[in-house]
């Protein structure tokens, strides 16, 4: 047991060093005055967790006893969580809302790593006690940070109804795996899967865990109707934090429910599927379950979406439409699906962020999140508007930019599993996102500013990153071989023991 | 001996009352009483399936739920006075800037 | 006469203190004074630990306890006196749309509790096995050996709650 053990501890180097950067930032934050090194420390810390993690690639190991998985499928997902970690503090470093609370900032990011490393945690989890006590960690660090700028009255709003959801929501998916528990005996996902094929256990029950648990893992990816705390926290909270949650908790999220469907539910004697699907166990159809979450899921989002005046409202349902496309992967259970649904995950992480850096930077400059105020930002800020312009695109799905891939992949993988209705399904909900993302566009580039409309200037820092940003949105949308190979790849040696 | 049903329906009723006072109640801080009333209901469903089982992989569980549910607890009663500090009041009703 | 034989001391004791946990959490949620439905959870929480103790589970019991009664009844009080007006006498607290809810959470225990009494719970696993008479030195050894990942990260989410807690709850003083 304790060669297991020490064998182990050289799987977690990445979480390792990432509460090694939790504890530096909380003494540096208690020894020196000068903030700007709390930052450095978190900023080196999540490159060497970087570094890390790209060191694992090509790894497929079962950790701890089956608690944590360390293969391909959970690095992919940590690239994209340390990216958009990193992608934060930078955007972090020149926000005003985050500045202001000079005295509250060492806690600021300290906090920002320990969600990192939940997310860390949640998508290598192969145990439900680890997927339970990840989920925690990363929720409980995102109610703090939700509430960061508490002086606001709707910071403080956002945080409590957070806390309120999220406690209901794990609490929902604790009784699921307590029955379980049960019905199965074990806690760890590969010891549930055998129970389940031998057959026998009581199909009412089990559906009934299944729905409880699918209760927290919705809420964490903001599937309908588990997504009422999104609108209200997105707007709320500050909008580094918003960003955020908007990718990686959601990709965490989604990467978590990926591996509990996988394992669990996936039959891996039956012989006679096509290649690179796979069958669920006799008697747990989960296709219909998935498809339903992922229809209601797109269509409220982008519906919605269409009403909302503020900005971060606004990015907020139409991540929630998003996170309906990303399901649409889930529903083809097998390779392409999955690798579909990763693909767009990182697609989207550059279009979303890029989407709520440009939301930023104007609101630092002129203090406002509505929509209104976004009226002849073209000729106030050209490269600003130009690049929200990409942004828009991308997201809507429109080539040449990024998002037309994503969307691309997870129709070819529905097309070719033969659900060709969901794709049309999914094609018209581009189209009504495409009305509330061309609003934004008209505003900027068609309707002159109400008031004194003097240019806004950013300094060199925030234009790099927002090059940052928009560089691959573009460059993805032409040139996607080696994600798409990282893709697949990733999800071949997956869940294989 | 009591059969295992007996501390199912039990954890049952609990958890439902606690869903209930979680749903239906508005001062924040009785949300947060029944909120702790369903983690107890699982717990003890839990430890009834631990102890009919044979298996103390229910006890574990249970001992990182109570942890994580002082945490829980912890942070949101501190976001609770924060508000609170703000609005002085609790009533979640009276806290809705955030509309539709 | 048979029905009464039949009842053990170990039964009448489970009703009691199933019967005190039940009546607690129903104050808890019903009740219109907040001090009231806060000493009613300790209530409940100690039918709990009872209960635990009746299904061998002593140390998960001292600690259920210590941390519940202990610790989160003792900051949800803190709370109920922060946070109430000392102008108003009365700590009323209102309910909303009781009636629907009510009947869809009825509805819900129903459910529960039917699919519990129709399903087989232990034939696939059926186990032999019993718990140890005492079960802290195996939680101990198991957190040390099986559980020491989680033990860990539970470790940083305590961190985490402590920092996070103390960050939004401290008074800003105005510059």
């Amino acid at each position: 047991m304790l060669e297991q053990i020490l064998l182990s501890l050289g799987y977690i180097r990445p979480e390792v060093a990432l509460v090694f950067t939790f504890l530096s930032a909380i003494v540096a934050d208690l020894v020196t005055q000068r903030k700007a090194i709390v930052a450095g420390i978190v900023l080196g810390g999540l490159i060497a967790t970087a570094y890390y993690v790209v060191e694992q690639v090509g790894l497929n190991v079962s950790t701890f006893s089956n608690m944590l998985a360390v293969d391909p499928f959970s690095v992919f997902f940590k690239c994209v969580i340390i990216g958009s970690s990193i992608l934060i503090v930078m955007f972090s470093l020149t926000s005003n809302e985050v500045n202001s609370s000079l005295r509250r900032i060492g806690e600021y990011y300290a906090l920002l790593v320990a969600m990192t490393t939940g997310m860390f945690l949640m998508v290598g989890s192969s145990n439900l006690l680890m997927m339970y006590l990840s989920l925690e960690l990363t929720s409980i660090s995102s109610y703090i940070l939700a509430g960061f700028t508490k002086e606001a009255p709707d910071s403080a709003e956002a945080s409590l109804k957070y806390v309120i959801y999220g406690a209901l929501s794990s609490g929902l998916m604790l009784y699921g795996i307590s029955i379980i528990y049960g019905l199965t005996g074990a806690l760890d996902i590969y010891s549930i899967n055998q129970v389940l094929a031998q057959g026998g256990t009581g199909k009412i029950a089990l559906l009934i865990a299944g729905v409880l648990a699918i209760a927290g893992f919705g809420y964490k990816i903001s599937a309908v109707p588990f997504h009422f705390w999104t609108p209200d926290v997105y707007q709320g909270a500050p909008v580094t934090i918003t960003a955020f949650l908007s990718v990686a908790s959601k990709a965490a999220g989604f990467a978590m429910l990926m591996r509990f469907l996988k394992v669990t539910f996936i039959d891996s004697t039956v012989l006679n599927v096509p290649l690179g699907m796979w069958a669920t166990i006799k008697g747990y159809e989960l296709t219909n379950v998935i498809i339903v979450l992922s229809v209601l899921t797109m269509t409220l989002g982008n519906l919605v979406a269409i009403w909302q005046d503020n900005m971060k409202r606004l990015l907020a349902y139409s991540s929630i439409a998003h996170a309906g496309y990303m399901l649409l992967g889930l529903t083809v259970l097998g390779n392409d699906g999955f690798a579909a649904t990763m693909i767009y995950f990182v697609v989207y992480l550059f279009m979303n962020l890029g989407a709520f850096y440009v939301v930023m930077l104007v609101a630092n400059k002129t203090g406002s999140e509505d929509i209104r105020d976004y009226k002849g930002l073209g000729s106030r800020a050209p490269l600003l508007a130009v690049a929200m312009a990409i942004f828009l695109v991308s997201l809507t799905g429109l080539p040449p930019t990024a998002g037309f891939i994503g969307k691309l992949y997870v129709f070819a993988a529905l097309i070719r599993a033969n659900l060709i209705w969901l794709a049309i399904v999914g094609a018209l909900n581009s189209v009504v996102s495409l009305y509330y993302y061309v609003r934004i566009f008209r505003n900027m580039f068609l309707r002159d500013a109400e008031e004194r409309a003097e240019p806004l200037t950013f300094e060199f820092s925030n234009t790099f990153i927002l090059l940052v940003l928009l560089v691959p949105t573009i460059v993805l949308g032409l040139y996607f071989g080696p994600l798409v190979e990282f893709a697949q790849y990733s999800v071949a040696m997956f869940g294989v023991k | 001996m009591i059969p295992l049903d007996y501390y199912l329906v039990l954890s049952a009723f609990m958890f439902c009352v606690g869903v209930l006072g979680v749903v239906v109640r508005r001062n924040a801080i009785i949300v947060f009483m029944s909120i702790e009333l369903m983690l107890n209901s699982v717990n003890l469903s839990l430890i009834a399936f631990s102890s009919f089982l044979g298996d103390p992989t229910g006890q574990m569980l249970v001992f990182f739920v109570m942890t994580v549910a002082a945490a829980e607890a912890a942070v949101g009663l501190a976001i609770i006075i924060a508000l609170f500090r703000n609005k002085q009041t609790v009533n979640i009703d009276e806290i809705n800037i955030l509309k539709w | 006469m048979t029905l009464l034989a039949s009842l053990e001391l170990f039964d009448i004791i489970f009703y009691f203190f199933a019967f005190v946990t039940i009546v607690s959490a129903a104050v808890v949620v019903f009740s219109r004074n907040i001090v009231h439905s806060a000493f009613s959870l300790m209530f409940t929480f100690f039918g709990v630990a009872a209960l635990y103790v009746m299904l061998n589970a002593d140390f998960i019991a001292v600690t259920q306890v210590l941390v519940y009664v202990g610790g989160i009844l003792v900051l949800l009080l803190f709370g109920v006196m922060l946070t109430t007006k000392v102008i108003s006498v009365e700590m009323k607290t209102g309910t909303l749309q009781t009636l629907p809810a009510s009947i869809l959470v009825a509805v819900l225990a129903g459910t529960l509790c039917g699919i519990f009494w129709i399903t087989d719970w232990l034939t696939p696993v059926a186990r032999n096995a019993e718990l140890p008479a005492t079960t802290s030195s195996g939680i101990g050894r198991a957190l040390m050996t099986t559980y020491l990942l989680p033990f860990e990260v539970a470790s940083v989410v305590l961190l985490v709650a402590m920092l996070g807690a103390a960050m939004i709850a401290r008074r800003e003083r105005k510059r």
